[in-house]
């Protein structure tokens, strides 16, 4: 059963958006006026990230361009999603090395194992953000868009405090 | 059974054994439950120079520690595998092993079933005190296909001394002295033996490598499944190890009945190069002149209705499964088919000197015993087709045979699992699972039946020929389909007379003899 209905009067101090609209305008107006000013002039002014920031991957190449990685499967092994992909094979001076290793950044969750098993200090996570592509297939990096990136590479503990104390 | 009088009572760790007099201490606590570590001592290879000195126990009132690997088990010995002069003797025989040894166990292949690797691992000792610079020998190639890596090498001369005393080859020796030493051939000499392959699997650590295998796969990265060589008609029982559906290297498992701990570089081969060739991956059948897929229902139900009884001939592969050649055998009876053919790769024999009932046998094909017990006849080439008459083809016995072969029978039917071009002129194509895609049992030289287990994947929806055979037999009117291999083998044994009392779960690993050749306990039955 229907309710009755009751029509509230309110006051015009009440009832007006005039009022309402110039209050939020006023808190608007008073920042514009602030010292430190909270936006970021984001293309031109680059967002500043903490040196444990733990971003797309990088791969560490010897002076020659080679990478350093040696095919060894620890990260693959230990990476929980399985994101990493690594087929070793021998060089021509009987080396072993990466004929193709390829991680998929979009399964990636980032946890950092890869760089904290790596005996060689080969694959590193990167301190750095900006990762907009066109198609899904470039978000899985191959070999040599890893030993192209150059950003700086993730700190996986701070260098003062090593057990997280 | 062992006399009592000759029963040797002794404690290991606490634990009382009692074991054959002439036994070391190292197979007494075996029995025990203790493992003791140890390079140089292999159960498979005779000689023993104690020279590792890692299995070093105390033995209660012995002034020195004993090499437990040579050193004979007394009444009332009193031993101690884990004391503390033991362990640090273990500790500093594991330091000195490390002093030159390059540590790369990330592009090591043994890495992950390394003796060095756990030992190294259970002692704890995790800062080297050698502070001088390595010795770095590099590699060497001391065969065609093994590769050594001299820098990982402990100098266990379990390679030398399964050369000399099993292989009855000196080809590898020692070279030079004290920590200078490496494995390599004897000048002049080159390491060519057939059962060469075995110095990679006795070799401890990881210095002994296939060429073949080399950076191929991590040992945590394979699985592994008991199966039979199917290079020979010894029946070498091997270890199947598989990485993403790829057979990537077999090792002989061991059965003392068969080949002890050996294998031979053929077998090695096999499985590894089956891996190619164009496989059949779905039932086809031709309908209106073409070869079309099928699903398997409409397959069987269309072979049914156009089989004819008029008589044909029919020809196996040797390399097949009892399973399948017995469906097989029971499918031509229905059509009237009289006796079928096989044909068997001849190569040379070649011996094992240590181990004399191992050879590489002449007869390349892993059950031409079972297709003679199910009723095919071995024979030379393929039997001749008379127009219009009825061909039926078991396994892979086409490889060699013409690509017209077949074309002028009046039904052709194909079950295999690989597709040679003769295989175009079949009536029906049956997808067959490959040897390591099922379970089943070959028998072999002796009449040893033995079981294999599956280790890959089958491709398409191939299966296991004894599976729709006895499907399309039900089709037929014959006996009813099975699903399981225990079944199969049960529907086998009952209808074949030198396997009457087989059981699937009494073959077990290591097999079991027909009843032909006199085994007491199938006879008994």
């Amino acid at each position: 059963m229907p309710g009755e209905v009751r029509i509230v009067e309110r006051p015009e101090s009440e009832s007006s958006y005039v009022r309402a609209i110039s209050k939020g305008l006023g808190i608007t107006f008073k920042h514009f006026m602030r010292a430190d000013k909270p936006t970021q002039q984001y293309p031109d002014e680059k967002w500043e990230l903490g040196p444990r920031w733990r971003g797309t991957h990088r791969m560490a190449v010897h002076e020659d361009g080679r990478a350093k990685c040696v095919g060894c499967g620890l990260c693959p092994t230990v990476c929980p999603v399985n994101c990493i992909k690594l087929i070793p094979a021998e060089d021509e001076n009987g080396e072993r090395y990466a004929a193709v290793y390829e991680i998929d950044e979009f399964r990636c969750i980032f946890c950092g194992y890869c760089q904290e098993v790596c005996p060689v200090e080969a694959i590193h996570l990167g301190v750095h953000y900006e990762n907009a592509e066109y198609s899904r297939e470039r978000w899985v990096y191959d070999l040599a868009r890893l030993c192209e990136n150059d950003h700086p590479v993730t700190a996986l503990w701070d260098p003062a405090d090593p057990s997280s104390e | 059974m062992s006399d009592a009088a000759n029963q040797i009572t002794l404690t290991i760790d606490g634990v009382e054994v009692s074991v054959a007099a002439g036994t070391t201490l190292l197979q007494a606590a075996e029995h025990a439950g203790v493992v003791v570590p140890h390079y140089c001592y292999h159960p498979g290879i005779p000689s023993r120079p104690a020279q590792c000195r890692m299995c070093l126990v105390e033995i209660e009132g012995q002034p020195k520690l004993q090499p437990s690997c040579v050193f004979p088990a007394g009444e009332g010995m009193v031993v101690h595998t884990t004391s503390e002069a033991a362990e640090k003797a273990r500790q500093s025989v594991i330091e000195f092993l490390l002093l030159n040894h390059p540590l790369d166990c990330p592009i090591c292949d043994a890495a992950g079933q390394c003796m060095l690797q756990d030992y190294a691992f259970e002692t704890g000792q995790l800062r080297s005190r050698y502070a001088e610079a390595k010795m770095v020998l590099g590699r060497d190639r001391v065969a065609d296909d093994i590769l050594y890596f001299g820098d990982r090498c402990i100098v266990c001369t379990r390679c030398v001394r399964f050369m000399e005393d099993i292989a009855g080859d000196n080809a590898l020796v020692v070279a030079q002295r004290g920590h200078k030493a490496y494995i390599d051939t004897f000048p002049g000499r080159d390491l060519d033996h057939a059962f060469r392959g075995n110095i990679v699997d006795v070799c401890p650590v990881g210095a002994l490598v296939h060429e073949d295998f080399v950076f191929k796969a991590r040992a945590w990265d394979m699985d592994a499944a008991p199966g039979i060589c199917p290079g020979c008609s010894t029946g070498c029982n091997i270890e199947i190890n598989v990485k993403e559906n790829q057979v990537v290297r077999t090792k002989p498992r061991l059965n003392t009945e068969v080949n002890s701990y050996w294998m031979c570089d053929h077998g090695r081969r096999v499985l590894v190069m089956a891996n190619r060739g164009v496989r059949a991956e779905a039932p086809m059948i031709r309908r209106a002149g073409e070869l079309e897929p099928a699903s398997w229902n409409e397959a069987l139900a269309w072979v049914a209705e156009e089989l004819g009884g008029s008589g044909g001939v029919a020809v196996a592969s040797a390399s097949v499964s009892n399973e399948a050649l017995f469906y097989t055998r029971t499918l031509l009876n229905h059509l009237g088919i009289e006796g079928g053919t096989f044909e068997v790769e001849e190569g040379a024999e070649v011996t094992l000197a240590g181990f004399p009932k191992l050879k590489l046998r002449a007869e390349r094909a892993p059950n031409a015993t079972g297709a003679a017990l199910h009723g095919y006849r071995r024979s030379e080439g393929l039997p001749e087709v008379v127009d219009g008459a009825s061909l039926v083809v078991l396994g892979d016995a086409l490889a060699e045979a013409p690509a017209d072969y077949g074309a002028n029978a009046g039904f052709f039917l194909y079950i295999g699992s690989h597709l040679p071009p003769a295989a175009g002129n079949a009536t029906a194509i049956l997808p067959a699972a490959a040897v390591p895609e099922m379970e089943g049992t070959f028998v072999n030289y002796e009449g040893r039946v033995q079981r294999f287990h599956r280790a890959l994947r089958s491709p398409g929806v191939a299966r296991p020929a004894w599976m729709f055979l006895s499907r399309l037999l039900e089709h037929l009117g014959e006996g009813t389909g099975v699903r399981e291999i225990g079944d199969a083998f049960g529907v086998m044994a009952a209808g074949t007379e030198a396997m009457q009392g087989l059981t699937w779960g009494g073959l077990g690993l290591r097999g079991e003899l027909l009843s032909e050749a006199g085994h007491p306990a199938v006879a008994a039955e």
